[in-house]
This record gives C-alpha cells, structure tokens and sequence, in this order.
C-alpha cells in the first residue's frame, strides 16, 4: 500500500472523534491504525531520510542532536539506549563514547530505517558494541534497570500514546539514568510562528515532492509536529511518568525543545 | 546553542581533518583510545572534553568542574586552569609546581593530557603540499616562505618564554624579577604581532593576485 493510499483511507476513517481515536498529523484516526500509518511514513521516506534532514534543517539537526549529546553525560562504559534512533545518527557517536567496554542500542519501530541505520554505521566502522532491535518505544523488549541514558530524537511525536512510552522508557532506566527527548515544539515567539508555519506547511512538502517525490510524508511530518505537545505539557507528562529533576531547554527559538528528566 | 554546538562541530572536524593528514598521528592517537580530557578554562562558560576512539569527538560540558571532576578513573583527566597555562603542562616536571601555585586545578590521569599535547605538538604535515594542490606550487611555495619565517620567530618566541618561565621557577626569583619578565614578554608579543601582520599583508597581496 501506497503512503496516499493509507492517507486517504486514515481520512476516510474520520468520521467523529471518540476515545478510540488519536491524531495522525491533522487528522483523527483509529488508535490501532496509527503505528501503521507512521511506519508506511518512514518506510517511504527511509532511503532519503539523511539528505531530506540535511536539506530541510539547513543543517540545523546536525546541531541539535549535538547538544543532545553534549548533555546525556555518556562516559565510557555505559549502556545507552537510542529509541526510535532512526538512521543512527545519535547512536554513532554514543558508539565511540561508550567504547568497547559500554553499548548502544539503536531501537525503532521500522526496519527499513533501522536497515538504513545500519549500513551507515557499518560503513562508518563502527560495529562492535552495538545492537540493532526492532521495537516499539511503548513497550520496550528490555528488562527494567537495563540503561544508563536513553535518548529519543525526533520520535516521540510518531507514537500513539506518548505517556506510554515514557512509562516504558522509564521502567528501562537504571536508577541514576537519564532520558532526553529532543523534538520539535512551540516557537517561543509569534514573529518566529508564523515564518515557521509557512515554511513547513508550504515550502517542505514541495521540498519533499522535489526530493524524494513524496510530499505526504512532509506534510505529515508538518502536522504532527503542530500535533504535538508543548514543552510545558510535555515536561508533566516526564513527571507522570516517575521523572525527576526534569527541564527543558529550547533550541532555535523552541522550534525544538530538548527535555530531560532523571530517574532516582 | 547552536553557536556553542557549531563551535565544537566545526572544531572537531578541523581536528579530525588536521590528524589525518600526518599518517603518524594514527599511532599517538590510538594510544589514547578510549580516554579523554576535559579543559576548563577560566573565563569561558563551558568546558570542553576531547574524547579519542578512531576519531577525536569534542563535546561541550556544560556544569562546572568540581561537580564534573568527581567522576575520575584512569581513562579521563579533568584540568582547570587559564589559557596561558596551557603550553607549560607539556613540561612534566611544571605540573606539580603549577599545582601548588594554584594555577592548576587537575583530577585524574596527568598522563593523558601529556599525550593530548604530544598528538599535536608531532604532527608533521607537509602544509605546502597540501596547499599547493589548491593553488597551484608558486604561490604554495611564495607563501611558506613567509610562514616559516613567522614560524621560526614564535618557535624562538616559545622556547625562550620556556626557558625563562622555567629559570623564574626553579631560581625562585622575587616578583621584582617577574614583572621584568611580563615586560620583555610585551614586547616580544609586539615583534611577534608586527611579523604576523606583515605575513598578513602578503597573504591579502597573494590572494588578489591568484
Ligand atoms: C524522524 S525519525 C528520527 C530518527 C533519528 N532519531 C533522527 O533523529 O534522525 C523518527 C523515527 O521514529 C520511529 N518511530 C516511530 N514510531 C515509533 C515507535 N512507536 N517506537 C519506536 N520508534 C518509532 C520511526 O520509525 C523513525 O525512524
């Protein structure tokens, strides 16, 4: 099935909005359905996933994730799980962090991007001590206590209920562990809103249409972008969830947010 | 953020380009593999770790050094000191002296950050043949002419700084002496500045002309 084929029939399964339902970027759909809407998303998108970042974010994601790096503490030696790790990016230089006495585990859902992930990290040299697993963030295949520092860049907002992988995360944290989230959020200021709003609402997807001939997949990456919880929320659903000490800091004016919490 | 975050990646990968052109740089750097070095230095915000495996990976630590500096084993060093410390911690026997003296604060293996400096201070890169590929030989050449020159002057410049830093410590000399030395420093810094001026002014002379 196409991505517009699953589009149009996550549109065409919107006909009120009941408990069952969740939002897969502007629309509502069923909740079961959603995990399958998003993986035929990176599936689609998977191949071009590096260059359409590069392109999109002028680079900016590069950046991002290096404070995110810069802030998860990793040291040698210690266990680091990378949920919903993608293509790897984060999970590379974990890699060399941790060394060959600690270990990264690059999760995600979808294989075609844990299969792309792969091959670069491969290509990179990079292969002793890390582990490849197909999972879903909200219910994490890993005993509790097993992580030093889990990380989740840009994927939270792909998952159907968000409270439960935080739940998950936090149950797979060793006492002392951290977890960062980095995702995209509100732009602290109206100015900063509206520039933004027209730029992935009308200059991504056509991006995405040019790129890798798949402007849906933009646009949905568009919306659930606006779909997802502002920083403030998302800081109490890290506290629902059993984290302490959590902040957040925003990045390029709170276009992205990296939240970060502790379980003690 | 993201200047800070485009300041270590620019650096890293400055760094990283700058190892691989000494193919002996890859025996310094695997001895280091593994281990890392922190840098405070006073006056600036962040300090900045130097992780070696296959590559040199930069990160910046952003809580003080004494919150940091608690978690030492024999793969990391935490150092804390000001910039013109730095080129004295290569001499092993200033360590303790610097410590004493307060002008060091240091947590963890001395010995990695002796091999910090040694991976930079013996990389031996052929720059004309590297630059020459870019500019063609004359030009390579009419500039390197001029950089050794300026060269010479700072490596002069370093070892008699050295020396005289080291006579001041190990003769105990009164502060009197001190700032007589800070003195002819300046003005060895002022010779130094002028000659890098007039290095400059090649450069800008060369670029038009290229
Ligand atoms: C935008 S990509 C981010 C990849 C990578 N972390 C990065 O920053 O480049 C989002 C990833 O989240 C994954 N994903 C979506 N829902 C997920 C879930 N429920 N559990 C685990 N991974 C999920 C997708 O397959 C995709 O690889």
């Amino acid at each position: 099935m196409s991505d517009t084929d699953s589009r149009e029939q996550a549109s065409q399964r919107t006909p009120n909005a009941s408990t069952e339902q969740t939002d897969f970027g502007f629309q509502q759909v069923e909740k079961s359905q959603k995990a399958s809407l998003v993986a035929n998303v990176f599936d689609s998108v998977a191949a071009k996933y590096d260059v359409m970042n590069d392109l999109m974010s002028f680079g900016v994601h590069r950046l991002w994730k290096r404070y995110t790096i810069d802030c998860a503490g990793v040291r040698a030696g210690h266990k680091v799980l990378d949920i919903a790790g993608g293509t790897g990016d984060l999970t590379a230089k974990f890699s060399r962090l941790v060394g060959p006495t600690g270990s990264v585990t690059l999760a995600d859902i979808n294989l075609s991007m844990l299969k792309v992930g792969r091959d670069k990290l491969r290509d990179q040299g990079l292969v002793n001590n890390i582990d490849y697993v197909q999972a879903d963030a909200e219910a994490l295949p890993f005993p509790d206590n097993s992580f030093d520092v889990v990380t989740m860049a840009f994927g939270l907002r792909n998952v159907t209920e968000k409270q439960n992988a935080l739940n998950s995360i936090y149950r797979v944290l060793k006492p002392g562990g951290r977890l960062l989230v980095l995702e995209f959020s509100k732009p602290a200021s109206e100015h900063l809103s509206k520039i933004y709003d027209m730029y992935s609402f009308h200059i991504l997807p056509r991006m995405g249409q040019v790129v890798a001939n798949d402007a849906d997949s933009y646009r949905y990456l568009a919306e659930s972008i606006r779909m997802h919880p502002d920083q403030e929320t998302l800081k109490g659903m890290f506290e629902s969830a059993g984290f302490e000490q959590c902040d957040y800091t925003n990045l390029t004016g709170g276009i992205v947010a990296l939240h970060r919490g502790y379980k003690f | 953020m993201p200047a800070s975050s485009l300041f270590t990646a620019s650096a890293e990968a400055l760094i990283n380009k700058v190892i691989a052109l000494d193919e002996d740089s890859e025996k310094r750097l695997a001895l280091l593999n593994g281990k890392r070095l922190t840098v405070f230095l006073d006056g600036f915000p962040w300090g900045v770790t130097l992780a070696f495996s296959s590559k040199v990976d930069i990160l910046l630590e952003h809580h003080p050094y004494e919150d940091v500096s608690v978690h030492v084993d024999e793969n990391t060093c935490y150092i804390k000191t000001h910039f013109d410390v730095l080129p004295r911690l290569t001499q092993t026997s200033q360590i303790t002296q610097l410590i004493r003296e307060g002008k060091l604060h240091l947590q963890g293996e001395p010995g990695i950050a002796q091999q910090v400096a040694a991976l930079f201070q013996q990389l031996d890169i052929d720059w004309e043949e590297q630059l020459s590929t870019y500019t063609g030989d004359v030009p390579a050449h009419q500039i390197f002419s001029s950089a050794s020159a300026v060269k010479a002057q700072v490596l002069a410049f370093s070892e008699r700084l050295t020396r005289g830093l080291s006579n001041a410590i190990t003769e105990e000399k009164d502060i009197a002496v001190g700032k007589l030395a800070v003195m002819h420093f300046n003005d060895e810094v002022d010779a130094l500045r002028d000659d890098a001026q007039r290095f400059e002014a090649r450069l800008r002379l060369l670029e038009n002309s290229l």
